[in-house]
């Protein structure tokens, strides 16, 4: 293997531009924010440089230092090279860069501006090593990084409550997933005695029911994990509230990097999930696809909506990992972080103008003051939305056709009518914020972003517009179907129709059904005209379902009660108790021994000669 | 003379050096302190360094000085390091140094309290090197005696006396129960002798009778278990180390507590191996105590001395599950966690200290939204938070990971249960208390609020922060060292049972998988035997590759492992 020493560099570079700006530029605002930016562009060349020297399989897959040996216990800290974990380094490296790029632009009023870049610069790290850990061990531990990193990011804004409470909960939600991650790697070392990677591919494929009994259950404690990062229902409740952070987070945590590592992580394993596991996971995908495009739709929080958006196409990743489509998956976990990068990014534009006015229906008709913003927004919604020959519409439908071609047309149909809704709340959100009649005063008078933020967008449109057909699915394919032909960039244009033309039809029919719903229902509507048509159902989704409240009476009101009851025992059993009896012994032998004390010369001189009498007889007795 | 008797005799000779210095030399007080435990940590930092390439005596002590003292009894003057105190020496001095630079606090009978910190740090140090049983519970007493007066003098808050009569109680009581439980034990030995190797030695050949074992065990697991405040013997420790002056907890939650862990490590588990047997399966179940029930009381607690005191309780049940687990693993993660926990618990309350310092109060009702006035402080405590829910980087974690691992081989339902209780219930209580303490917004009355301005104060925090960065990040340093002592003790305290053969508890030793899958053994396929080799050789196998390795192909690892496990 070439340049074996690159990965590490990319890997360790965000890190030190972390520290390096801890340490030393905190008060150099333009020094941290280069540091940071340099560090992940830089890193996004070398992967480049690794690629072109290596190819996207590289002669030797792994590159291993001992970290921990105890006993039976092997922790390597070491990295894994494949097409899986190259393409995602690009992505990282890559959408990240972008976005680093932009935050330049759109938090550099802020007076933490050099904290945020160290943040980032962690953040970026933590993702780096989840993507290259060849181990269980190490993969958590990057895993944990980004929990803290998130919850640091979130928090950004922390003297505003409700960013310190966003970042606690999005804190604890993932620490109830890691619970089964790290308890089924737990199970899984404890079955098979490796952590390795490869080592544990080897073995099961050298004996398939290793496993046994336990196969399931472990396979789904480490959907856990996933269920915690990608925030999948029911712990799909952290995502929504992490928007609390500034808009650059939230298109990092939802397009290129967090909620991304819970499918790569479930890729990575993919050979520990057996047939019960995968059906669990392709319906709890299903249903939190389902689940947060019924939420979308009754948002008016440009970036909520947003959010629950990346919950329901996370739901299409997982889906199609249950569905045992890992190639699709990642296809769309790399076209997804692409449109919804540029999304995010397109939004953060816009709130940028609009002063921190995040409400749709106050926005309106920007697309002559912020041109950039408004034609790349455009392009992110058709791409999310599925409509062809957009990136978004490749991916979509490479799931639809998996759940077809696996039979599953339960999975299918629901697919395709969450298909129709994305594009429903998609253009509602459009047709609301930027057409039709400016809503308020400060929509008038909007600005476009500056160049250092319009840029990243014109980037991201291009890949939104062309991910599907520069051969993203093929190079997965080579990881989890090798053997099969690659494509030319032609039969990459068609390869929908080629491959199951019905289930295109289905899909766009959907996809059409929604657009003119929403062209309908929101082209000139001043206010939402669907809680009058929905009643109740409206209401329902407006407050998601009421998840929150639901883990605020049970989960939470739970763990208070039992601390509670502790804290009373604790207070005056356990403590009085102890201290009672402990106490009261030494005052009852206190008193005792008193009696014995008279004073009196002949009890002292009877218990004297006792005593002796009694060390004789034990002495000479025996 | 050996390094460790300068390791802990620096202190002792400050201490009654400053006996001697009148009591308005301010200055001269402190710096005779500071100057002291910095050039005991500086040693202790040598002794670490210098562990490897140290020679061993015949036991596999190092640094090892004996001075015959009262020859009837057999007791001697011997110190010596091996892995199960070498990392508990040097966490320490560097404690002891970062609590004496944290001692600027304290603004009355200055004098006093110097003396007291120098004694208790030397003592603890001593008792740490000592490897004579006399000396070893001496020096501990000695350590341990100021500590009450030192709650009792320059103590803070309401419940201040009561706490010290409470603390003085209950650790007397304990000492108390430990030391008839070290005197039966010399006494049944019939080895005449205090020093540990001999007596290690002479009881490996001539094991007391298990009636003995069984009698003795509990006395020392209580006496050690109420030093280091196993659930139900646990309530001094909060409300103790909340009434302390910082520098007294410090050292205290820090590094005297480990005292009696070190004693069940060094001395009960090896000596009364089938009297600790028995007690295991039990003390896994205590150690829930400390873990869930005290981590839902952490919860519930409205004063941050209060809530630090109760998360270092809690922590103590990961130390605990790992001896409970008999396995190398499990104790050398609570050797590990034994380490990282003293700069963490140290750290902790400094921070604690350095808030209480400014504001006055410690309620966490009253702070909030000291990250923006305090940004050294805020982020260091932040970090605290963070290293206590057992976050990777910091050593903790490494501890905790692998006790988890260890103890899962031989109880994976305690283990699950203590999991929710180090990733649930100690990530609720930690970001909680951070974002009331130094999330939101700012109260008017802080803003005049003073950072750690210049280096020297900040010096004790990074010292400690950093200490846990370089554990978390670079475990070897202490599992190198450790490992091969721990696999003495675990082989001594498993000794008969291994000798006797049994392949179940031979794996559960090596931290092997457990019995319940056992059942695929007997499956061999008729026409390739070698595929079915038992799947008990399969965990056993240590991975045999260290340092830097590429693998080349997947095949090749495949067939090297199968080499392996056929043999």
């Amino acid at each position: 293997m070439k340049l074996e020493l690159l990965p590490w560099l990319i890997l360790f570079l965000p890190l030190l531009a972390a520290g390096g700006i801890t340490l030393f530029t905190l008060r150099y605002r333009t020094v941290s924010a280069l540091l940071s930016i340099g560090a992940i562009v830089t890193g996004f060349v070398l992967s480049l440089v690794f690629i072109n020297a290596n190819g996207w399989q590289p002669s030797s897959a792994e590159s291993i230092a001992n970290w921990l040996t105890i006993g039976g216990l092997h922790v390597d800290f070491g990295l894994k090279l494949d097409a899986l974990s190259l393409m995602m380094l690009l992505i990282v490296t890559g959408v990240g860069g972008a976005i680093h790029i932009y935050s330049f632009g759109y938090m550099h009023a802020d007076r933490s501006f050099s904290r945020f870049f160290a943040f980032m610069s962690l953040f970026t790290f933590s993702m780096l090593g989840i993507v290259l850990a060849n181990n269980f061990i190490e993969l958590f531990i990057f895993w944990e990084l980004v929990g803290v990193s998130s919850y640091l990011l979130i928090g950004f804004w922390f003297e505003k409550p409700s960013a310190g409470d966003a970042a606690k909960k999005a804190f604890i939600v993932n620490r109830l997933g890691d619970f089964g991650f790290l308890l089924g790697i737990l199970m899984v070392w404890g079955l098979l005695g490796s952590l390795n990677f490869t080592v544990l591919q080897n073995k099961l494929t050298a004996d398939p029911a290793v496993l046994g009994g336990m196969a399931t259950v472990a396979a789904l404690l480490l959907f856990c994990g996933a269920v915690g990062k990608s925030a999948q229902f029911p712990l799909h409740v952290w995502l929504p509230d992490a928007m609390e952070g500034p808009t650059p987070v939230s298109a990092l945590i939802h397009a290129a990097t967090m909620v991304a590592a819970g499918v790569y992580m479930l890729c990575r394993i993919l050979f520990l999930l057996n047939a019960d596991a995968l059906h669990v996971i392709a319906w709890i995908g299903g249903f939190t696809a389902l689940l947060a495009a019924l939420i979308a739709v009754q948002q008016n929080d440009i970036k909520r909506i947003l959010a629950y958006s990346t919950l329901s196409q996370l739901g299409y990743m997982v889906m199609s990992v249950g569905l045992a489509g890992p190639t699709p998956a990642m296809f769309h976990l790399t076209t997804h972080a692409f449109f919804k990068a540029l999304l995010f990014l397109g939004a953060g534009s816009v709130i940028h103008a609009m002063h921190d006015e995040q409400d749709i229906w106050k926005m309106g008709r920007l697309q002559k003051k912020m041109p950039v913003t408004f034609w790349t927004f455009l392009i992110g919604t058709l791409a999310l939305s599925g409509v062809p020959p957009f990136s978004g519409f490749y991916s979509k439908d490479s799931i639809l056709g998996q759940a077809l071609s696996q039979g599953n047309y339960a999975l299918f149909i629901l697919g395709a009518a969450v298909a129709g809704l994305t594009a429903f709340y998609m253009f509602r959100l459009f047709y609301v914020a930027f057409l039709g009649k400016p809503k308020t005063q400060a929509a008038e008078h909007v600005h476009e972003s500056p160049a250092v933020m319009a840029w990243p967008l014109r980037v991201l449109a291009v890949f939104a517009v062309i991910g599907g057909v520069i051969g993203v699915s093929q190079t997965y394919a080579s990881q989890f179907s090798p053997g099969e032909a690659r494509e030319s960039f032609g039969q990459s244009l068609v390869e929908p129709l080629t491959h199951s033309p019905a289930g295109v039809l289905v899909g766009l029919a959907f996809i059409a059904a929604g657009f003119f719903a929403a062209r309908a229902l929101y082209r000139d509507a001043a206010s939402d005209p669907l809680p009058e048509k929905l009643g109740g159902l409206a209401t329902a989704m407006k407050h998601k379902f009421y998840f929150d409240e639901l883990y605020e009476a049970t989960f939470i009101r739970a763990h208070d009660f039992i601390a509670a009851v502790m804290d009373w025992i604790d207070r005056w059993l356990v403590e009085g108790l102890c201290i009672g009896l402990v106490r009261g012994g030494t005052d009852l032998s206190g008193r005792a021994l008193r009696l014995v004390q008279t004073g009196n010369l002949q009890t002292y001189a009877f218990l004297f000669v006792l005593g002796v009498a009694v060390v004789m007889y034990f002495v000479l007795g025996k | 003379m050996s390094i460790l008797t300068y390791i802990f005799g620096w202190p002792i000779v400050a201490a009654l050096a400053l006996v001697l210095v009148p009591r308005n030399y301010r200055v001269i007080i402190r710096a005779i302190a500071v100057l002291a435990t910095l050039i005991s940590a500086a040693l202790a930092v040598k002794m670490f360094c210098a562990y490897g390439s140290a020679p061993m005596d015949a036991d596999g002590y190092r640094f090892v000085q004996q001075i015959p003292w009262v020859e009837s009894l057999g007791i001697s003057y011997h110190v010596g390091v091996d892995g199960l105190n070498v990392g508990l020496i040097l966490m320490g001095a560097i404690v002891a140094f970062a609590a004496a630079c944290c001692s600027w606090e304290i603004k009355e009978r200055e004098k006093e309290f110097y003396i007291l910190l120098l004694v208790m740090s030397g003592g603890i140090l001593g008792a740490f090197a000592s490897l004579d049983l006399f000396f070893f519970y001496f020096l501990h007493e000695l350590a341990l005696v100021p500590t009450f007066i030192m709650i009792g003098v320059w103590g803070r808050g309401e419940r201040k006396n009561y706490a010290t009569f409470q603390i003085t109680l209950y650790l007397s009581l304990g000492a108390l129960i430990a030391l008839i439980g070290l005197l039966a034990l010399y006494v049944q030995s019939g080895a005449n002798t205090f020093d540990i190797p001999r007596l290690t030695e002479y009881i490996r050949r001539h094991p007391l009778s298990v009636h003995a074992q069984n009698l003795i065990f509990p006395l020392l697991l209580f006496g050690f278990g109420i030093l280091v405040s196993l659930w139900p013997f646990h309530s001094w420790a909060p409300l103790g180390y909340g009434s302390a002056p910082s520098p007294t907890s410090m050292l205290h939650a820090g590094v005297l507590k480990k005292f009696g862990l070190y004693g069940l490590i060094r001395i009960a588990l090896p000596l009364l191996p089938q009297g600790a047997q028995g007690w295991m399966q039990i003390l896994a179940w205590l150690c829930l105590g400390n873990i869930l029930y005290i981590g839902w009381v952490a919860m519930r607690q409205k004063d941050l001395n209060l809530l630090i005191g109760n998360s270092s309780v809690a922590h103590m049940g990961f130390i605990f599950l790992g001896i409970a687990s008999l396995n190398l693993i499990g104790v050398t993660g609570a050797e590990f966690i034994m380490v990282a926990h003293g700069f963490l618990a140290a750290l902790s309350f400094a921070l604690s200290g350095y808030i209480y310092q400014k504001t006055g109060t410690l309620q966490i009702s009253e702070l909030g939204g000291l990250c923006r006035q305090l940004r050294f402080i805020g982020t260091v405590l932040l970090m605290a938070a963070m290293a206590g829910c057992g976050l990777p980087g910091f050593a903790n974690f490494v501890g905790e990971v692998t006790v988890f691992f260890g103890a899962w081989t031989v109880f994976p339902l305690v283990t699950g249960l203590a999991l929710w209780g180090a990733l649930i219930i100690g990530a609720v209580y930690m970001t909680r208390a951070i974002r009331n303490v130094l999330h939101g917004p700012l109260p008017d009355k802080w803003a005049g609020l003073a950072d750690a301005s210049n280096l020297w104060r900040k010096l004790p925090y990074a010292l400690l922060l950093a200490s846990l960065f370089v554990f978390g990040c670079f475990p070897r340093l202490l599992t190198d060292k450790i490992t091969p002592d721990a696999e003495k003790i675990v082989a001594m305290a498993r000794g008969e049972t291994v000798a006797m053969g049994s392949t179940r508890l031979r794996r559960v030793q090596l931290g092997v998988p457990p019995n319940w899958i056992d059942t695929r053994e007997t499956k061999v396929d008729p026409i390739n035997p070698a595929a079915s080799r038992p799947l008990t050789v399969s965990g056993a196998t240590p991975e045999t590759t260290r340092g830097t390795r590429v693998l080349h192909d997947n095949s090749a690892v495949a067939l090297a492992n199968n080499t392996i496990l056929n043999q």
